[in-house]
């Protein structure tokens, strides 16, 4: 009945564990998500506002160098109203004061070099082009203006880098307009050092967009890196995020130069969103572990005295009398299903050993009430053969008769007790035979073939008499030849078989079927049924009787039942 | 059975931790070692600028070395070695000489270190990339600038340094093929000189001494056009020689103003330094994929014409006031 339940239900260690799982891993997802955005943003922010800041300075500095160079340019303004000697005086001690002038030139209205104030290099004495000095433009300019970064053209062996501010000097002079040569080595090395996270940098445009300096200029002039100025030029001042590149835009105070920051989003957000990532994971992949360990203890602590209490079920349905319950550990809620069930073995087992009594006692009673109806017609019969062997003068019979008689009752009796010693059993139905062959007038014949080793044993008081009563009524009493009946006692492992084997004409399958189950309704005694229920209530299902037989040829009803000690079964 | 399932799979979680944990650490700051043929000439200057510049911004540590003179590949050679010693990952190599210099990089390669070859090839499979100039068409530019600015017939004097410079044959062999093409140029006589400004001035002088008709030079290195631009400015012959050199240098800026040195070849020295040390931090960092076999970087030719404008002076003259 167990095996033919097919369970599909899902144990409640797997359903917890996968809840309990689940629900930390969406959590723990949603964190995560909500974290790293969060996080990402942050770190984004962050690389814009240190991007901005790395610009601003270069911005000031740039923006410092170009408002030095206007002071320098109003020293040399003033020395120009000096005489000639003076001039030269106050501006060498002003190029010494400050090595990063590289020269100061002076030009008249036509344009042409009169003066060249510079420490070490004397200009050439032709000069092949002058980039300090670009007569349109003073013209077209009419005031101060700046030059992008040139290099230094009028010198031999001498070409540093330089920015030029040129003005017009006051009309009616001799010279019309001076120039300052600002080294940029200065501005350009401090360009080259800024990084912008490791790999980012700073460089300078015009607003038009044109590079004025550039860290990689060879790069760029070689076509083997490329800005993308035009766009940058329109942006306004600010931080820009691309996928991959972070621009900050800055103007250069007093000047139309901007300085443009790059860096890159993959080195300063990237790399270390990623190592945020890589954490974020390894401390997921640790709470799960931390999540499946703690629901698996809960699960075992919940599931295993559950299962425990569902084998100790499953034991109690399949051998219900040999079961003894040891209480299942756990919750309180299990031990308290656990003391139920402890409650309710004990009661069943306690109905069943009530119902097996009473059920015992059911047969006794009815045995009793058998014998109760059976002794008198019994009785008449058998006194009345005494009472015709006593006519007949057969004195020597009426004695043997009157003892089996005797010997019959007293064993029938056995003061009471259902288990006699097989010997006492043996005695008795020899008795019996004893009487119904007077009765039947030596009709038939009988043997005992007894194993002297079950003598001892015992056995359920009056097994035998019926057998013998249904084989000379039902095969015998029909019979014309004489009959025989053998009764042979064995033993056969732990059991002893009692077999009671007649020559008569034997029982059909349907005789044998209704003398088991129903009795002998039709007749007075104690049935075949009545010894069957008897040895099964007392040994169990497997003993019992077992008839076959063969029509003309004889029945054989073999009856089987454990090998008793005297006290084994007394109590019941 | 149940509590083994359990075990496994906190031993599995465990792993992934520590594997997790395990892999957090940063990459080590990887070596890379220059070996160039000189550190003297400002060509070569301006290439350690450029790989300076690249090393700092991938974070590599930098070694710089080169042999006093430009035709001692043996040297070059035992700096290869010493570099591979001294742990080097990457070697930037610019080789003195095409065959001679096989051997030690060959040698190099097998103890793993990754080969970039700038400027100039060495006949080895190990070299990953080669940056440099296309020394056969900066031949040609050179010979197209002479053509260019000169009527009539060009009697052509080539100042060439060491033979086995496969740069060098390179350029004189596109010159040389430009030349003969052109149907109105022939070449005199070519010489093969030390890649030092006297010893060519003085060979250059001798050329010229002995080949009065020549009426156009070409030198093909830094060193050559400033010996040979001395050796014109020497004997006068400003009017009477195009010279066409190669390379920006103070000196023969100078003379290109002054009429001596007419046309300069102008390499991009920066660039191959820049590019050397990145294609070795990409080779290092398992970005071979990203690394071309050839990279050819630019070339100008610079005259008096355009010598003062931005992007020839950008190219001419360096930012670093060296």
């Amino acid at each position: 009945m167990k095996n033919g339940v097919s369970r599909t239900g899902l144990r409640i260690t797997t359903i917890l564990v996968s809840m309990v799982v689940g629900v930390v891993a969406i959590i723990l997802c949603c964190c995560m998500l909500f974290f790293l955005n969060r996080y990402r943003s942050t770190m984004v922010q962050g690389a814009l506002t240190s991007s901005s800041q790395a610009v601003s300075q270069v911005s000031s500095t740039v923006g410092n160098y170009l408002q030095g160079m206007g002071q320098a340019m109003s020293v040399v303004e003033q020395s120009m109203l000096e005489s000639t000697d003076n001039r030269d005086r106050l501006l060498n001690a002003f190029l010494a004061f400050r090595p990063d002038v590289v020269a100061v030139t002076s030009y008249s209205p036509s344009g042409k070099l009169l003066d060249c104030w510079c420490l070490d290099h004397e200009p050439r004495e032709l000069i092949y082009q002058n980039l300090s000095f670009d007569l349109d433009r003073a013209r077209g300019s009419g005031s101060a203006y700046m030059t992008a970064p040139h290099v230094e053209s009028i010198f031999e062996g001498y070409y540093p880098w330089v920015v030029t501010m040129t003005i017009p000097l006051a009309s009616g002079n001799q010279t019309a307009w001076v120039s300052l040569d600002l080294s940029f080595s200065s501005i350009s090395t401090h360009i080259n050092t800024v990084s912008i996270g490791q790999r980012g940098y700073c460089f300078l445009i015009d607003k038009e967009g044109n590079i004025i300096y550039h860290p990689q200029q060879q790069l760029l002039y070689a076509g083997l890196k490329s800005e993308d100025t035009a766009a940058l030029a329109a942006l306004e001042d600010g931080s820009y995020v691309d996928d991959t590149v972070i621009y900050s835009v800055t103007s250069v105070a007093g000047s139309d130069w901007r300085v443009v920051g790059v860096s890159y989003v993959d080195e300063m957000v990237n790399r270390s969103f990623r190592e945020m990532l890589r954490l974020s994971l390894v401390l997921f992949a640790a709470l799960l572990a931390a999540a499946v360990l703690i629901s698996a203890l809960l699960s075992r602590l919940l599931a295993r005295p559950l299962r425990g209490l569902a084998g100790a079920m499953e034991r109690f349905e399949s051998d219900a009398d040999h079961f003894t319950y040891r209480p299942v550990g756990g919750t309180r809620e299990i031990q308290e299903l656990s003391s139920s069930f402890e409650h309710m073995v004990g009661r069943i087992q306690q109905l069943m050993t009530t119902v097996r009594e009473e059920e015992v006692n059911l047969r006794k009673t009815e045995l009793k009430a058998l014998q109760a109806q059976i002794n008198p017609h019994f009785l008449y019969n058998t006194l009345d053969s005494i009472a015709w062997m006593c006519e007949q003068g057969r004195n020597a019979d009426a004695v043997k008769m009157i003892h089996a008689l005797a010997r019959l009752f007293r064993i029938s009796i056995s003061k009471g007790h259902e288990l006699i010693p097989i010997a006492k059993e043996i005695e008795h139905a020899e008795s019996y035979l004893q009487i119904q062959k007077y009765r039947y007038k030596n009709q038939f014949t009988y043997q005992f073939d007894v194993d002297p080793a079950c003598l001892d044993y015992y056995c359920n008081k009056i097994t035998l008499q019926p057998i013998i009563e249904n084989a000379i009524n039902h095969g015998l009493d029909l019979l014309v030849d004489e009959g025989c009946i053998t009764v042979q006692v064995r033993q056969d492992g732990q059991d002893i078989v009692f077999t009671v084997r007649d020559n008569g004409v034997g029982m059909s399958d349907e005789m044998i079927h209704t003398v088991l189950e129903q009795g002998q309704q039709d007749r007075t005694g104690i049935g075949i049924r009545n010894v069957n229920d008897r040895l099964q209530i007392y040994f169990g299902k497997q003993y019992g009787l077992h008839i076959t037989s063969e029509p003309d040829e004889g029945t054989c009803v073999e009856i089987r039942m454990p090998k008793i000690q005297e006290g084994d079964y007394e109590a019941k | 059975m149940k509590r083994n399932r359990g075990a496994a799979v906190c031993a599995a979680l465990l792993c992934l931790l520590s594997g997790c944990a395990g892999s957090t650490g940063y990459a080590q700051q990887n070596t890379v070692a220059l070996v160039v043929k000189s550190t003297e000439t400002e060509f070569w200057l301006s290439v350690f600028a450029g790989a300076e510049a690249a090393a700092t911004e991938y974070n590599l540590t930098l070694t710089i070395t080169g042999p006093d003179a430009e035709e001692d590949y043996e040297t070059q050679n035992q700096m290869v070695d010493e570099a591979v010693r001294a742990g080097a990952q990457a070697i930037v190599f610019s080789a003195i000489d095409y065959e001679n210099n096989a051997a030690a990089i060959d040698a190099a390669a097998k103890a793993g270190v990754k080969i970039v070859a700038i400027d100039s090839n060495v006949a080895s499979d190990a070299v990953s990339t080669y940056i440099g100039t296309d020394n056969y068409a900066a031949g040609q530019m050179a010979a197209q600038a002479a053509l260019d600015r000169v009527g009539g017939m060009l009697r052509v004097g080539i100042v060439n340094y060491d033979i086995n410079s496969a740069n060098g044959q390179e350029r004189e062999q596109g010159a040389r093929d430009l030349l003969e093409a052109s149907g109105r140029a022939e070449i005199v006589s070519v010489i093969n000189t030390l890649s030092e400004a006297g010893y060519s001035k003085v060979d250059t002088a001798t050329l010229l001494r002995e080949h009065p008709e020549i009426n156009v030079l070409i030198a093909f290195n830094e060193p050559t056009s400033v010996g040979a631009s001395r050796a014109v400015e020497q004997m006068g012959l400003e009017d009477g020689v195009f010279l066409v050199g190669f390379d920006s240098n103070v000196a023969t800026v100078d003379a290109l103003q002054e009429g001596s040195v007419d046309a300069l070849i102008v390499q991009n020295p920066y660039a191959m330094g820049y590019l050397g040390v990145e294609s070795a931090y990409r080779l290092l960092s398992g970005q071979s994929g990203d690394v071309e076999r050839i990279v050819d970087t630019s070339t100008q030719t610079v005259d008096r014409e355009n010598l003062f404008e931005v992007d020839s002076q950008k190219v001419l003259f360096a930012f670093d006031s060296r």
